[in-house]
């Protein structure tokens, strides 16, 4: 990890462009931004690390290539292309704020609160603010159905790296997975990777959400079975999970549950600040010029909705980072 | 000061603070206790509370592992009026009586309370007519400042309420307060006035019931010698009772599934909306918690007695919910839902509130069907209860001069006094400007004052219930993990001993290897 991303915050109250998040799209667009003369550039995130979510993905022996992206015929996994990202913003004068929680925004004023351990809350304004929070995958009562007891070990696919990623803990030996995208595959990958067996897969779809080609290259490292076309999940047991049950006659047996894709977009902090999200879809607004409904504010990457790899992210941002020029012009 | 009590916990191989564990009962000392308390619910506490204002050697126990985590923690969060009871009823008398004594009770136990007010909707004219009737009962169980609405006025104090409002009754002290706090502030006031408290500890026999010396044996074995005996243990009140051959009474955990709404939602209910209540059903509340979500619900499930399904939600209910909640505010429909969860609460067929002193034997008093009121009902039952002893069972009640009634101001839960917001105090501890939860906004700072409290919590639950860490629209997608990390840290328990709810929930599955060598 680059430490000199690890700045202790400038007492600055006032920016020329803030970006919220320091994922992929973040990065993309504060590097774009800092090469067109930009400056200041802050970009603020609320965990210790730059790199958002495709961070979480270590390189290790066995690892699965998940949250890849191809450079010149080699696959990387989220560490490595970070690192890379992480070196183009180490060339800029981008002022990056870790361990910051953006805890509301003003979008009237184009300001926002930042809460952190080295400054403790204060206020930021900015003349363009870029969102790139990124998004998170639906919980169990978002998405509906699945009911039934709240029991331990119900995770996302995001807990399986913190644990086996950045923990070295496998916290289960036979899943069941919850949803059928890529992400429900590379867990299931993950998994089997890691010696926690052949997974469940379950949805409501009839067939998986992936398509033949990626489920083709997640074979290589696991073939989850595979259950489609249900109706409600029901979670059974009190003290950690013991099954679901599918139908009036079947439940399958398990001892954790991975709660996979279905990714809704990190708005809350948009709708309470007011800028304009549409229920209940939870999409941001987004205008020609990726303009969102308060003049000066911007979205970048999975925020937009949708799922995307890094890539695109990183892409996204420095596209968006355009936008911003010319709101600045 | 008298001395302070003890928290033990049965909890083999918990890998938590040795000084945590109960390995003998003479930890405790060797007298025999003046009165056992079971079941560590609202009710359990609110008596633990009361009787350690008297010079008595109380103990509370509890066979989960934290206060106030059976039918206590699922409920609506509702301190009522009692203006819907039955007028003339113990319930009506003893929750009449809380709602008036809540708002101070509140801010000498730093729970936080607010006195929202709610509004019975009428939606046809078969309703509205049915109105007058309910105003009436509302005045004979006492609660006098009741007002009848017109439509226009109830839909200027509620403009998001339907279109279809014909009428109400608007009921202005119904408040609603926290509910986790509640059993958590009784039983650390309980416990600074010398109640020691036992959790993990299951009753599984008694001993010598004729004798005024009472033994009641845990399931690991250790016999806890006793005088009296309050079986506080709501739905596990029934089997309690058959240890001591009490009365007969039937009861039953009655589900009541509840949707929770993101906290983008709060401003568009002010007051509880509460629908006209027909032969079949109290119907569905829409309700403004504390917390600054809005909670939908609930159902009334009857369910057998021991059924694992009484803290499930179903589809079904789910979904029949929404759809009555949007009767009485149809833009709940296109709002976020975050969270859903079924409460119990305990029914009895031979109707609610049942007290029994000497059941069985002397010395024994059986306290069962205390239902949703019984969050609000709590401290006058425990007045109640306690009168009763001294009556019924001679219990000596010596008023205690050095015993304390509140907690100091620091006891506040920290998502309500907000430390972030005191600049020399996160000058001091930077570690409350350390978020860890993001969408409740809980730091780091909390969460530790929270496991160093009285009750020394020691699972992810009780936790949660304290600090709000998790309890936000991610439902811990960001900061499970962390959180558990930060247990492990500063209690010293390894990661794989970290537990939801006590043992058997462990978040690691017990069989795991070391992975990648």
């Amino acid at each position: 990890m680059d430490k000199r991303t690890n700045l202790n915050l400038s007492g600055r109250k006032h920016a020329r462009v803030i970006i919220v998040g320091a994922g992929p799209a973040g990065i993309g667009a504060a590097v774009a931004l800092a090469r067109k003369g930009v400056r200041p550039v802050v970009l603020i995130d609320r965990v210790s690390n730059v790199g958002g979510i495709p961070a979480l993905c270590k390189k290790k022996p066995g690892a699965v290539p998940t949250f890849v992206s191809w450079l010149h015929g080699r696959a990387l996994v989220g560490e490595q292309f970070v690192a890379g990202l992480e070196a183009r913003l180490a060339k800029t004068d981008v002022e990056v704020w870790l361990d910051s929680l953006v805890v509301e925004i003003h979008a009237a004023e184009r300001r926002l609160t930042v809460v952190s351990r080295a400054k403790g809350k204060m206020d930021l304004s900015a003349d363009a603010v870029v969102l790139a929070c990124g998004s998170r995958e639906r919980s169990v009562a978002e998405r509906g159905w699945l009911t039934g007891s709240r029991p331990a070990r119900v995770f996302f696919t995001k807990h399986l790296f913190d644990f086996i990623d950045a923990n070295d803990i496998l916290p289960m030996s036979r899943a069941i997975i919850v949803g059928s995208d890529s992400l429900a595959y590379s867990a299931a990958a993950k998994l089997s990777v890691s010696g926690a067996g052949q997974s469940i897969m379950l949805d409501r779809r009839r067939r998986p959400e992936c398509n033949v080609f990626q489920r083709l290259y997640f074979k290589f490292w696991s073939r989850p079975k595979w259950h489609g076309s249900i109706q409600e999940v029901q979670v059974k047991g009190l003290g950690v999970v013991e099954g679901v049950k599918i139908s009036e006659k079947k439940v399958l047996t398990c001892d954790s549950i991975v709660v996979c894709g279905d990714l809704l977009p990190n708005t809350e902090l948009a709708l309470l600040g007011g800028l304009e999200v549409r229920l209940p879809s939870r999409l941001l607004e987004i205008n020609s010029g990726n303009r969102l409904s308060s003049p000066g504010w911007f979205a970048a990457g999975n925020i937009r909705g949708g799922f995307h790899g890094a890539q695109w992210c990183y892409l996204n941002g420095r596209k968006v980072a355009r936008s911003v020029l010319k709101h600045l012009a | 000061m008298p001395m302070q009590g003890k928290i033990l916990y049965d909890w083999p191989n918990a890998k938590i603070e040795e000084s945590l564990i109960l390995y003998a009962l003479d930890q405790l000392g060797t007298e025999p206790y003046d009165v056992t308390i079971v079941g560590a619910g609202v009710v359990g506490c609110a008596i633990a509370y009361n009787l350690s204002q008297y010079q008595l050697r109380v103990l509370l126990v509890d066979k989960r592992y934290d206060v106030g985590e059976g039918t206590s923690k699922g409920n609506s969060a509702i301190i009522a009026t009692g203006f819907d009871a039955t007028p003339g009823s113990l319930e009506s008398q003893l929750v009449t009586q809380a709602s008036r004594k809540w708002p101070e009770l509140a801010h000498k136990l730093k729970i936080p309370f607010e006195q929202s007010g709610a509004l019975l909707l009428a939606i046809d004219d078969e309703q509205e007519g049915k109105l007058e009737k309910i105003h009436e009962e509302a005045l004979a169980n006492g609660v006098d400042d009741v007002r009848l609405v017109d439509a226009a006025e109830a839909k200027r104090l509620e403009p998001n309420a339907s279109s279809k409002v014909r009428g109400g009754l608007l009921i202005p002290r119904e408040s609603i307060a926290d509910p986790f706090t509640t059993p958590v502030a009784y039983a650390e006031v309980a416990m600074a006035n010398g109640v020691d408290i036992l959790l993990g500890v299951h009753i599984v026999g008694l001993q010598k019931c004729k004798s005024t010396v009472k033994n009641l044996v845990t399931e690991s074995g250790h016999r806890i010698a006793t005088r009296l005996i309050v079986n506080a243990a709501g739905l596990g009140g029934r089997d309690l009772a058959d240890l001591y051959h009490g009365a007969p009474f039937d009861i039953n955990p009655r589900r009541g599934q509840f949707l929770i709404f993101d906290k983008s939602c709060h401003s568009i209910v002010r007051r509880i909306l509460v629908p006209l209540p027909t032969a079949e059903t109290k119907g569905v509340l829409v309700i403004p918690t504390i917390f600054g979500n809005l909670l939908a619900g609930p159902t009334a499930e009857d369910l057998p007695l021991g059924s694992p399904e009484a803290t499930s939600t179903t589809a079904e209910g789910l979904r029949w919910m929404l759809s009555n909640a949007s009767g009485l505010c149809p833009c709940l429909l296109k709002q976020p839902v975050i969270g859903t969860y079924a409460g119990e609460r305990c029914n009895c067929k031979q109707g609610s509130y049942l007290i029994r002193y000497n059941d069985g034997y002397p010395g024994i008093l059986t306290i069962a069907g205390i239902r949703s009121t019984g969050f609000t009902s709590s401290i006058t039952l425990a007045e109640y209860v306690t009168e009763g002893l001294g009556e019924q069972c001679d219990l000596s009640l010596d008023r205690d001069p050095d015993a304390v009634d509140s907690r100091p101001d620091s006891c506040w839960p920290g998502w309500w006094r907000k430390p972030i917001d005191d600049a020399e105090l996160v000058k001091k501890n930077p570690d409350y400007a350390d978020m860890v939860c993001f969408c409740e906004q809980i730091s780091r700072g909390e969460i530790i004052d929270a496991l160093d409290s009285m009750l020394k919590p020691r699972t992810l639950d009780a936790l949660k219930r304290r600090t709000r860490v998790g309890m936000g629209r991610c439902q811990g997608f960001e900061c499970r993990i962390r959180v558990a990390k930060i247990v492990s840290e500063h209690c010293d328990i390894p990661l794989d001993n970290i537990t939801q709810k006590g043992p058997g929930s462990e978040l690691v599955a017990p069989a795991h290897e070391a992975i990648y060598g």
